[in-house]
């Protein structure tokens, strides 16, 4: 063995360097691969989006440069009194079920964080509506609210008379219907969520509040809720991005009808896509609100997060 | 109204019994400590006091006053947690006024009443600080406070310095005891260290499996341990214990304790007490109470086994695995070799009875 045996070949810096250069080399194809699929449709979307393309048009997507409008799609969009009332129905929507959902959720989850005896079978119904697939839960419900279905035998128990309301076909009603199983579906993931976070608050605290004189619904204000409050915010921004793209259940029950009484975004965009064939608005309409919703977030989180 | 009187109160937690009976009188102002093993019941106890479970049996006075279907936020008590279960999410500020607010006090006296306690803790500076992350003096300081800004007739600390290494617990001793002092209310401090029972407590109440075993001043309880259980529980390491029958040797009445010989003749009070066994006794005497015998006079011969030298003080370990004396003598006690002759002094011995392990005491 001689002294220079013990010196290594490359000095210990540039031999990380190296292998950080190594490891970049490596990695480099599956990057780009992850980089091509988030990156690549979002700029395609916005090719087409400022084109008057349509399958069929006769020409591929990649020359939809031959129909290029600039940005009319985009000033045709704030002229579309059929997409702003879609959305004003959407944010309806969210604005009813979201609360209700989380009132409902965070009832429910405080019931659950005592023992009662048939606890367990009692969460395991309670979760279950989330286990349907959403599209046989829209045609549950479809069923459900038909004019001879069960909703009305349940009604007409109470009013005595025989009840036939046609909810599915009614402007107001069907609205009614589809945010009723909106509810009954996604109860069960906001009660999931604030369990766990009710679980969370440390029971000496809430002892602790309780010896100095706090009534429940004070140490419900002062130590769960600000406990929760992450947990909180997430499940509500989950629920509202959720909400907002609600299409499988509503779709399968109204079809976004009668007439567009039902109509959401999303139910607008499939049918501005596979009826109207206008592909070049269609991408505009996803890319501006895909732009809106993400600022929207952000703003929604930092806010809330406070 | 803040003496606090149980009577005859039981526990059970479905099949397991956690509290057998406990009759306890606290005095007004009185600092009493609850010490035991663990699941000895005086947690029980104490969460039964603040009303945090309910007695299966039994009923708890606070003064006068039946506590039965009081809930908790009413009983006037303050409680220390053992993990002080500080609000981490608000400053120190609302901690410390925290019950005021709740009990809808003006905002006048909230205030008041807030920076008099803060001052009194030295946690002015502190008030409009996160409690998350406050040092533990602070944070159990901070418990403290919050509890007594609401003026409470009765204290419950539940094993406030386990948490804290054993440096830091001498000096929240002082600190409590002082602070108690201060207060002047009721207090229940529940450990299963005796250090602490002895260094704070007025009297202390020694439990076992949810029995309580004696209660007596720090002195009582070291001095004439009321069973065997007390008798080795308190004192570090606990009292010596030999079974053994009772002999009339020359010198007098004496105990037969087989593998160790025959003990020294006993005093005269423990001789009267011996009286009273039925058949075999326990004879105890402490550690401490120990000294090297000159050969003529009677006393147990015994091997030396282990020597423990911690500081100011010297443990040895003398005689066979089946019947081992503990014997502490000052670092400075010249030790012989071979085999020793210790006999303890005849005021410090303690006789038990063998069958039910009470103390013999002289009536």
């Amino acid at each position: 063995m001689t002294l220079t045996d013990t010196q290594p070949l490359i000095p210990i810096k540039r031999a990380k360097d190296e292998g950080a250069r190594l490891g970049f080399r490596l990695t480099l194809p599956a990057q780009l691969l992850v980089l091509f699929i988030a990156v690549f449709p979002l700029l395609m979307q916005l090719y087409i989006s400022l084109t008057d393309w349509s399958p069929l048009s006769g020409a591929s997507w990649p020359q939809a440069w031959q129909f290029w409008n600039s940005f009319a799609n985009y000033s045709e969009m704030i002229a579309d009194k059929r997409l702003w009332s879609a959305l004003g129905r959407t944010l309806f929507i969210i604005a009813i079920c979201v609360p209700i959902e989380f009132l409902l959720g965070l009832g429910l989850a405080t019931l659950f964080v005592d023992d009662f005896p048939g606890k367990r079978v009692a969460y395991s119904i309670l979760i279950a509506p989330m286990m349907v697939v959403p599209a046989v839960a829209g045609y549950m419900f479809f069923m459900l609210f038909q004019s001879g279905g069960p909703v009305n035998d349940i009604l007409s128990w109470f009013t005595l008379d025989p009840v036939a309301i046609a909810w599915l076909s009614d402007r107001h009603l069907a609205l009614v219907a589809v945010m009723v199983t909106d509810i009954w579906q996604w109860t069960p993931l906001m009660f999931l969520i604030l369990l766990a976070g009710l679980v969370g608050v440390p029971a000496d605290q809430l002892k602790a509040a309780a010896l100095l004189g706090a009534s429940p619904w004070q140490r419900f204000r002062t130590i769960v809720i600000p406990r929760m409050k992450t947990i909180i915010i997430i499940a509500l921004a989950i629920r509202v991005i959720e909400c907002f793209k609600i299409f499988d259940t509503l779709f399968i029950m109204t079809g976004g009808g009668p007439g567009v009484a039902t109509e959401t975004i999303s139910v607008y965009i499939y049918k501005v896509t596979t009826n109207d064939l206008i592909w070049g608005y269609v991408a505009a309409i996803a890319l501006a609100i895909l732009i809106v919703l993400s600022i929207g977030a952000v703003w929604a989180m930092k806010r809330l997060a406070r | 109204m803040s003496a606090i009187t149980l009577q005859h109160l039981v526990k059970r937690f479905g099949a397991f019994t956690a509290l057998k009976s406990m009759d306890l009188a606290i005095a007004d102002g009185e600092f009493i400590a609850l010490l035991g093993p663990s699941g000895c019941g005086k947690s029980t106890t104490m969460n039964i006091i603040a009303g945090m479970e309910t007695p299966s049996e039994g009923r708890i006075l606070f003064g006068e006053r039946d506590m039965a279907g009081v809930p908790m936020g009413r009983r006037g008590v303050g409680f220390v947690f053992q993990n002080y279960a500080i609000f981490t999410h608000m400053s120190v500020r609302r901690n410390l006024d925290y019950g005021l607010r709740m009990t809808g006090r003006p905002a006048k006296e909230i205030a008041r009443r807030t920076s008099a306690m803060a001052e009194l803790l030295g946690l002015t500076d502190l008030l409009d600080r996160p409690a998350q992350g406050l040092s533990v003096n602070i944070l159990q300081r901070l418990a403290i406070g919050r509890s007594a800004v609401m003026e409470p007739a009765i204290f419950l600390l539940d094993e406030p310095l386990s948490n804290v290494d054993a440096a830091f617990r001498a000096v929240m001793r002082t600190e409590l005891k002082s602070l108690q002092r201060q207060f002047k209310q009721t207090m229940v401090y529940v450990t299963h260290d005796q250090l602490e029972a002895m260094t704070m407590a007025d009297r202390i109440a020694v439990m076992d499996h949810g029995v309580l075993q004696q209660v007596g001043t720090p002195l009582e309880v070291y001095n004439t341990p009321a069973n065997t259980f007390v008798a080795r529980f308190i004192g570090s390491p606990g009292m010596n214990l030999f079974t053994g029958t009772l002999t009339t040797t020359s010198a007098g009445l004496a105990v037969d304790l087989g593998p160790l010989g025959i003990s020294p003749p006993l005093a005269l009070a423990q001789a009267a007490a011996a009286q009273q066994a039925k058949g075999a006794v326990i004879y105890g005497f402490r550690p401490e109470e120990v000294g090297l015998a000159p050969p003529s006079e009677p006393a147990f011969d015994l091997p030396l086994s282990l020597t423990e030298r911690i500081g100011a003080r010297t443990i040895l370990h003398l005689g066979t695995p089946q019947a081992e004396v503990r014997a502490v003598f000052q670092s400075g006690t010249a030790i012989p070799e071979g085999l020793l002759r210790l006999a303890p002094a005849p005021a410090a011995v303690r006789l038990f009875d063998a069958g039910t392990g009470t103390a013999l005491l002289v009536a």
